[in-house]
């Protein structure tokens, strides 16, 4: 509201309220984070190589504690190659060794080879810390909006257009 | 006083508002001195936690989430506190405070005001204490908008400040002007109408072309209600 200018107080709590919904869904995401002790806990599936476990668009939970037993093969998990920003999600199909720095070797369901070639220049195997997450439940399709903001840009133009209309129009 | 702007007389919401910042301004009028400490707690509790917020995504940018997150499982915790106990003070402490201060008296005086969903009646909840005596007392006056929103959405600030002051002695022992109708219309109906109707607000009512039986309707749901207010008053005293 624009009488609201004349009042610092007013405008300041106006200003903390829009904060604090920026700020709330922030630390949400931070807290769960936490308690997965993922640096990304929910992704979205961008590719069809897990196909038919995972389909593009899939919403995955991650979680990344071992409490009761180390990451095994035949888990589905995401990890970050080195110096790459993609996170991929992947079956395990061979282990060796125990314990942090055992030798670990994922593979795409729907893929024809493993994913040696996905790693990093020099980088034949991936260790725990690689492991951002092991994937514990998944919502279908819900991830799809996330693909399509990305890939057609206008998409998030015309959101924000209709957010911005909602906010204008309804004011409580 | 109020903006001159019109309002959307079928917004619930544009209505409290613009009557909650309204009666400050009246109150500011009369000399009262107001306290802003409710809202200074509140505005001091979100923004720490936003703070803390923006602090927890400064270092997570900067410094990835290994080696920080001793840190963020802290500030996830604080900032879970913080905003359960701003949550506190907005419901359980402040209550829909729109104007605590003190009246040139002495006089403490705290206004907390409420709408219920789809009926356009303003509910103002009026916490006294005497600055003399220390007396507590609890008034609670319920008035439609019609009063002091006119059929354009206009907002007219002379029928609620009659209200305030015919309503709450604090607020009319400083106003005299506004109180003195309710003490000399004892006669009858012709007082609380002219009451009602202030020469400013026919200006207005002229101006924007109300049918006349729109008008003498609000006559006399004025008149009712401030008979019952009248008789409200005595209880009180």
């Amino acid at each position: 509201m624009l009488s609201a200018l004349g009042n610092p107080r007013q405008a300041a709590a106006q200003l903390m309220n829009f904060g604090l919904i920026l700020s709330t869904a922030f630390m949400m995401w931070k807290g769960l984070s936490v308690i997965s002790d993922s640096p990304s806990p929910i992704v979205v599936v961008l590719s069809g190589s897990m196909e038919p476990a995972f389909q593009r668009g899939d919403l995955l939970l991650l979680w990344n504690r071992n409490l009761f037993a180390e990451t095994a093969v035949g888990e589905v998990v995401v990890y970050n190659v080195k110096d790459k920003d993609i996170p991929i999600v992947h079956r395990i199909i061979s282990k060796f060794g125990t314990g942090p720095t055992a030798k670990l070797l994922t593979k795409g369901d729907n893929n024809d080879s493993d994913d040696t070639k996905l790693y990093a220049p020099g980088q034949n195997y991936l260790v725990r810390e690689d492991i951002i997450g092991s994937v514990v439940g998944y919502m279908p399709f819900v991830g799809y909006v996330t693909i399509m903001l990305s890939e057609h840009p206008w998409m998030k133009t015309v959101m924000l257009g209709i957010m911005g209309l909602v906010v204008v129009l309804q004011r409580e | 006083m109020a903006s001159q702007d019109k309002i959307t007389v079928y917004n619930l919401a544009d209505l409290k508002n613009t009557t909650d910042d309204a009666i400050p301004n009246y109150l500011a009028s009369l000399k009262f001195t107001p306290s802003h400490l409710l809202t200074d707690v509140r505005l001091t509790l979100g923004f720490s936690a936003f703070a803390l917020s923006a602090a927890c995504f400064a270092w997570d940018y900067k410094l990835g989430f290994e080696s920080t997150k001793h840190y963020t499982a802290f500030a996830v915790a604080l900032y879970t506190i913080l905003n359960g106990f701003l949550t506190f003070w907005i419901f359980y402490v402040e209550k829909g405070t729109i104007y605590q201060g003190t009246s040139p008296n002495g006089d403490k005086i705290r206004i907390s005001t409420e709408t219920k969903k789809n009926v356009p009646v303003y509910h103002m909840t009026v916490e006294v204490k005497d600055g003399k005596t220390g007396e507590k007392k609890t008034l609670k006056i319920s008035r439609s908008f019609t009063e002091w929103f006119d059929a354009t959405g206009r907002f007219v600030a002379a029928p609620l400040q009659t209200v305030l002051a015919q309503g709450v002695d604090v607020i009319g022992k400083v106003d005299t002007k506004r109180a003195a109708p309710a003490a000399a219309k004892t006669e009858g109906e012709p007082g609380p109408a002219a009451a009602v109707y202030t020469p400013e607000m026919l200006d207005m009512l002229s101006g924007a072309g109300v049918s006349v039986v729109g008008s003498a309707a609000e006559t006399a749901t004025g008149t009712e209600t401030t008979e019952a207010k009248k008789a409200g008053k005595r209880r009180t005293n």
